[in-house]
């Protein structure tokens, strides 16, 4: 089991893009019981790791609840540096 | 890329640009409270080396009232325990915070993997290596080498543009120049002129400090953007403080003299003290939030910004070292020359420039 931040990245790494929401839902079997697995904070890892060069934002639209919804996705470099990183 | 699904609206745009801006407000946020938090634990750490066995040069082998410990150890030894006393007691509120929050297992699992060794080697680097280059520098050099340390914040935002190419131009590099110069401003009210011999390689020492604490801030920083920043500060502070606690201390024991009988002798003194400890489980929780606010905010907003805003601990330190040591336990000179307060206003324009350009905000209200 890897650590949750290093799960959030590592799923980049395996889908075309993915929103905060899609992040929740492919880890909450996992990860369901993590405080830190909750909208707010996990908004802000994918953020950190824009930051930082590890993902790029695609598109955002809002979602049926009114709600922003801001997709990401691991480019090239960044799924590489995620991979070298992160087994 | 940045497209907008489906009809492109004012309310998305408005929301998306929204939450950019927190972010980027969070970042700033987070790394100038860090720089606050580091005045904070510096303050009550002075605070406590200042009281119980602490003001008693810790009674080493004799009786109360005197003292064994030669000028070697009292500067160098008495250094090191209280910046492992700190660290350790941090690594323990660390450990007690990540429990409290269901993250101790990630701290666990983290700690073998090669962000957690990268982790591990900046809290090294930036603890125990830097600090004593620091202490030493100090020694060998006097106060003309505070400025050289001051340079850690550029030497964070150019490692930061080589190892991860983040954003670092013109304008950044003027506003750590003016975030520099601040800091010399305030470093020039220690300046005593003392210039002991062995002066120039003190300096390349203090030197070696700046790069120290510029590499950890730039790497760890980078660590943060996949290392939770409360699981990265639990690896940095329990690092750090038993590399002090089992290394350090023991070796200026050897090198005094006094041998490794002496380091667990005085280790022992320090942690029955209730009057100096209560001091230091202070200083080790605002210690917490130094470091790994300094951290989270280095991974939110680059090493250049994060770096400068931290570098404000050179104003909070002398603040809190008045509130807390002058204001608080009611010793005398510990108040702020008007450079400081000059210095700490100079230092905003630094960090404005840096983090924006300033016609932007002139731009706006002619919008």
């Amino acid at each position: 089991m890897r650590p949750l931040n290093y799960a959030i990245l590592k799923y980049f790494t395996t889908v075309k893009e993915a929103c905060a929401d899609d992040v929740i839902e492919a880890l909450k079997g996992q990860y369901g019981s993590f405080k830190a697995l909750r909208k707010p904070a996990v908004i802000e890892a994918i953020m950190t790791g824009e930051a930082n060069g590890l993902l790029e934002e695609t598109r955002y639209d809002l979602d049926p609840k009114g709600e922003l919804r801001v997709y990401y996705h691991a480019h090239k470099e960044g799924a590489d540096t995620i991979n070298t990183y992160i087994k | 890329m940045n497209e907008v699904s489906g009809a492109a609206n004012a309310q998305v745009v408005a929301a998306k640009k929204k939450l950019s801006s927190s972010f980027f407000k969070k970042g700033i946020t987070v790394a100038i409270l860090s720089g606050m938090c580091y005045g904070l634990y510096s303050a009550f750490m002075t605070l406590g080396m200042a009281k119980g066995v602490w003001a008693n040069n810790l009674y080493a082998g004799v009786t109360v009232g005197g003292t064994v410990l030669s000028s070697f150890v009292m500067i160098y030894m008495l250094g090191a325990l209280g910046s492992a006393l700190n660290d350790t007691i941090s690594g323990i509120w660390c450990i007690l915070i990540a429990a409290i929050k269901g993250k101790l297992g990630d701290f666990f699992r983290t700690i073998k993997t090669k962000p957690g060794a990268v982790m591990i080697v900046a809290a090294l680097i930036g603890g125990p290596i830097a600090s004593t280059a620091y202490v030493v520098s100090l020694q060998m050099a006097g106060s003309i080498i505070i400025p050289i340390t001051a340079l850690c914040p550029a030497i964070g935002a150019i490692l930061g543009r080589i190892l991860f190419k983040q954003e670092l131009n013109a304008r950044m590099m003027g506003g750590i120049a003016i975030c520099f110069a601040a800091s010399m401003m305030i470093a020039s009210t220690s300046m005593t002129g003392d210039a002991p011999a062995g002066r120039a390689l003190g300096m390349i020492i203090a030197f070696i400090a700046a790069l120290g604490w510029g590499i950890e801030g730039c790497v760890a920083g980078y660590g943060t953007s996949m290392i939770d920043y409360e699981i990265g500060i639990t690896i940095r502070q329990c690092t750090s403080g038993l590399t002090n606690l089992i290394i350090l201390v023991p070796l200026w024991g050897i090198l005094s003299g006094g041998g490794v009988g002496l380091a667990g002798e005085l280790i022992g003194n320090v942690v029955t003290d209730m009057p100096s400890l209560i001091f230091f489980i202070i200083s080790g929780f605002a210690s917490v939030y130094a470091y790994s606010l300094w951290y989270k905010g280095n991974s939110m907003c680059g090493a250049a910004l994060g770096m400068a805003c931290n570098g404000a601990y050179s104003f909070w330190g002398p603040f809190f070292i008045w509130i807390v040591l002058g204001v608080f336990d009611g010793q005398k000179g510990m108040g702020l020359p008007p450079i400081a307060w000059a210095a700490a206003i100079v230092m905003v324009l630094g960090i404005l420039v840096i983090a924006m350009n300033p016609m932007d905000l002139f731009r706006k209200k002619e919008d």
